[in-house]
């Protein structure tokens, strides 16, 4: 199994699409793969840690119909191989409460969904430049 | 024999049933009980049989049959007196008719302590009266209501016994009486409507006046007889007598009226003494025992009749006060205010009483109907009531003596009837009636004049004008009746009911307010939130599409107009967020640089509208107390409005300062832009509105409903004062804590 860059949980086909534009044009080669739903997600993080394969980083979705973004950031930060993936919460809120409790249960980030696709390349830019530069330094 | 010498210290306590004397048209002779002796007998005797009294004096009552023209052989008058003992009444034979020297007698019996009265006077009726008395009852009960029954009265009273004049007399409150209904001839002056002092009529006669049921004084100028006996010191009592002689008082106050003959016959009702029907005559004249009876009939039939129209119109009254309260009861349930359901329509709190007007003290409103004191008199009053009643009904019907600020207003209001409806609160209603002044008319002083005599002592002598006299009876109005305090509690219980019913309603009703609020904010909340999303998707596309190189410039100018459209959208979407939430966010008290954060402000809102050619003039800005982001979303709002609605001017000014006003800090934003028309004051900080004159000026319509929110969340206020094409100023007070 290919280890992806980032593992992306989004219940929103449309704007998994933009985010699939908006990082091919950051960096064609980054390897995204895009989960629609919390319980798919859930598998996948399991196979992850079987397969001992480690995305770079994880982007959650926090509003997800069934298993929330906090739950899978809860599941995430359980399981002992997956714990130190950097995890950003991405969301439409902008509630200061949604922030707040991202941040208690161990979110690297939060990040309020840009608006439009050209807001949306600048964000997806700059979250590569920090993260995977970054990563790559601590390599 | 007793003498009593009357003054004014003991009038009322002449003993007027022991006179010892007789009027003379008849004679009286007394029998001890047990041995049938003449004890007593007039001194007159003399004029109306063959000896005279003091040769009877003594002597067994079987001598008198000796006088008597035998009607039937067998007649005794000692069997006479035996047939009233054995019956236990002397009613079925008295009168008994007898013969003396050819002229027609009648005898009456009545009781009198150890002795028996035997009253002989003329017997003048030649004809039967029953039929005339049916007539007259029949005639006198056409009368429906309690006046037309008097007026009959009279009339019919006066066709039997043909006297001059013939008044009825009420008594009212303490003993003074007024003549509610006459008939006379038409030469005299009428008497109608006048009042006569209880003096006139003393307690004690008052007392007889229910004994003897009708009572005839046939001439004032007659000298009475007086009535001998061997008995020291045992004066007869003529309490049952009907040729006892009348107080001299009493003649000189006929005398002095011009009176010659006067006869009287009780009313009573409910076994009190109602009144009289009080016949005067000016030449002498006597009436026949028959007539009399007669007379006493009427009087009776009148009683009775009276105690029934009396009740009934008592009984009509309370049925209309009851009409009135559930006209009243349906008012209020029709009717969201109390005031306007009791005042607003054609019955109103004024018809619960027979009051001349009513006040209404409820929720700091003051309204009044009828005739009442002025406004701040009444505030008084009910200031007054508040300390001092403690009951839920007070009244009295001489208001000026008890507080002394009623007497300016005590023309009006000499009467009070008061209901409290919250002590608390010093909620109530009053009634007022009027100071009775004007309707009383006197038949002359009534003050008895008392003249000195020649030995120094004041004497009576019953007042000789009657002429009509009017006093001024201060402070009291017409007393409050039962049936006007039951309808008065009825109300009460009413409104109370009404009140508290009322204040259940607000409370369910603010309840169910707050919770819609609650559901609204979350409704607003999450359907905005929902709607960004898809509006995020609309965008996205667009702006993707815009980077297809092979699109026409009419394609992308199309684009370019969902980019705004989506744009506007999402602005007016986080805007309504931002509303809802006010509303939902926990209220936080932090100390807020005010001078920083208007900076900031400032800055943000200049940059924003790129209002470089306008001027900013900062005042005073002292920290208040809030939460930092609430204050900012405010002061945001009314720095944007002030710099986008003086855009249009040459050189805008905006100006912010304060002031400190008492427990307040009040924020001012002011600018001299387009201003507001006043006529919608109360819609300028409504949700989605925006004025006429600012369509040219982009704006969502939510920016003051938020600055409104807020500020009332923190328990301020905010107001605005504007001047078209002036300029607008803003007003923001935050508790100064």
């Amino acid at each position: 199994m290919k280890t992806p860059d980032i593992f992306y949980v989004e219940d929103d086909i449309d704007y998994a699409f933009f985010m699939q534009s908006a990082v091919q044009e950051v960096k064609d080669t980054l390897n995204l793969t895009i989960v629609e739903d919390g319980t798919e997600a859930m598998v996948k993080l399991q196979q992850f840690a079987e397969s001992k394969t480690k995305p770079k980083l994880i982007l959650l979705d926090l509003n997800l119909p069934g298993l929330s973004g906090l739950d899978l950031l809860k599941f995430i930060r359980d399981i002992p191989y997956l714990k130190s993936i950097p995890v950003i919460l991405f969301s439409t809120s902008d509630n200061p409460d949604d922030v707040k409790s991202s941040i208690e249960f161990g979110a690297n980030a939060y990040l309020t969904k840009p608006d439009g696709y050209d807001n949306l390349v600048k964000c997806v830019h700059s979250v590569h430049d920090f993260w995977f530069n970054q990563h790559l330094r601590m390599n | 024999m007793t003498t009593f010498s009357v003054d004014l210290t003991n009038c009322d306590r002449e003993p007027i049933h022991i006179p010892g004397k007789v009027q003379s048209h008849g004679f009286l002779i007394a029998v001890d009980k047990i041995d049938f002796l003449i004890a007593y007998i007039s001194e007159n005797t003399n004029l109306f049989v063959k000896t005279s009294a003091g040769n009877l004096l003594g002597k067994p009552l079987s001598t008198i049959n000796a006088f008597l023209d035998q009607l039937a052989p067998e007649f005794n008058i000692e069997d006479l007196l035996r047939l009233g003992i054995i019956r236990k009444s002397f009613d079925a034979i008295s009168p008994h008719p007898v013969i003396i020297n050819k002229n027609q007698y009648y005898i009456t019996i009545a009781d009198s302590g150890n002795n028996f009265l035997l009253e002989f006077e003329p017997a003048t009726l030649q004809y039967d009266l029953q039929s005339v008395i049916g007539r007259s009852a029949s005639g006198m009960l056409q009368g429906k209501s309690v006046s037309s029954l008097l007026k009959g009265a009279a009339v019919e009273v006066k066709k039997l016994i043909d006297y001059d004049r013939v008044m009825i007399y009420k008594f009212l409150d303490e003993g003074h009486g007024e003549v509610v209904a006459e008939q006379m001839n038409e030469d005299l002056e009428p008497f109608f409507g006048l009042h006569y002092p209880a003096s006139d009529i003393p307690k004690q006669a008052r007392e007889l006046y229910k004994l003897n049921l009708t009572r005839l004084i046939a001439d004032v100028n007659k000298e009475d007889s007086p009535i001998i006996t061997f008995l020291e010191n045992k004066p007869l009592d003529l309490t049952n007598s009907g040729l006892r002689a009348v107080s001299p008082i009493h003649i000189q106050y006929l005398k002095n009226m011009g009176v010659c003959s006067s006869f009287s016959i009780s009313l009573i009702s409910h076994g009190e003494l109602w009144g009289l029907i009080a016949c005067h005559n000016y030449s002498p004249k006597f009436i026949d025992y028959k007539a009399r009876e007669g007379a006493k009939l009427i009087g009776q039939i009148l009683s009775s009749a009276l105690e029934y129209r009396q009740d009934a119109e008592d009984s009509e009254m309370v049925d209309q006060f009851k009409d009135i309260a559930t006209a009243l009861t349906e008012q209020l349930n029709r009717d969201k205010y109390l005031i306007e359901a009791i005042t607003g329509h054609k019955k109103t709190i004024l018809d619960v009483t027979k009051a001349t007007g009513a006040a209404i003290l409820f929720e700091n409103n003051l309204k009044t109907i009828g005739t009442v004191p002025a406004d701040e008199d009444i505030l008084e009053l009910a200031e007054w009531l508040k300390q001092t009643n403690d009951e839920s009904v007070y009244y009295t019907h001489r208001l000026s003596e008890i507080h002394s600020p009623a007497r300016k207003y005590k023309r009006i209001a000499s009467g009070i009837l008061v209901c409290t409806i919250s002590k608390e609160l010093g909620e109530m209603i009053i009634w007022f009636k009027p100071e009775l002044i004007s309707t009383v008319t006197w038949a002359g002083n009534p003050d008895k004049p008392a003249t000195p005599e020649e030995n120094g002592l004041l004497s009576l002598s019953p007042r000789k004008s009657f002429e009509a006299w009017s006093e001024e009876v201060n402070n009291t109005s017409e007393k409050w009746l039962p049936e006007e305090i039951a309808s008065v509690l009825r109300i009460r219980e009413i409104i109370i009911t009404d009140v508290n019913k009322k204040a259940n309603e607000i409370r369910q009703l603010n309840e169910k307010l707050q919770s819609a609020y609650e559901e609204l904010d979350t409704f607003s909340y999450t359907i905005s939130h929902d709607l960004r999303t898809p509006l995020t998707s609309v965008k996205t596309y667009a702006e993707l599409l815009l980077r297809n190189k092979s699109l026409d410039d009419s394609a992308r100018k199309m684009l370019g107009r969902i980019l705004t459209g989506a744009d506007k959208m999402n602005f007016l979407i986080k805007e309504i967020l931002n509303l809802a939430r006010v509303g939902r966010s926990e209220i936080t008290f932090e100390t807020v640089n005010m001078q920083l954060l208007l900076n900031e402000v400032a800055t943000e809102v200049w940059s924003a509208f790129k209002a470089d050619k306008a001027e900013l003039i900062l005042g005073q800005m002292p920290d208040i107390n809030g939460d930092k982001t609430m204050i900012a979303q405010v002061f945001t709002n009314l720095v944007s409005n002030a710099v986008k609605y003086s855009s249009t001017v040459e050189k805008p000014t905006i100006e912010i300062s304060s002031y400190i006003d008492g427990k307040e800090i009040v924020y001012t934003v002011k600018d001299n832009g387009m201003g507001i028309d006043n006529r919608y004051y109360d819609r300028v900080f409504e949700l989605f509105k925006r004025m006429d004159n600012v369509k040219e000026i982009e704006g969502t319509g939510v920016g003051l409903a938020i600055v409104k929110r807020v500020v009332e969340r923190y328990n301020g206020r905010v107001w605005f004062e504007s001047k078209l094409n002036v300029g607008s100023t803003f007003y923001v007070a935050f508790k100064n804590i």
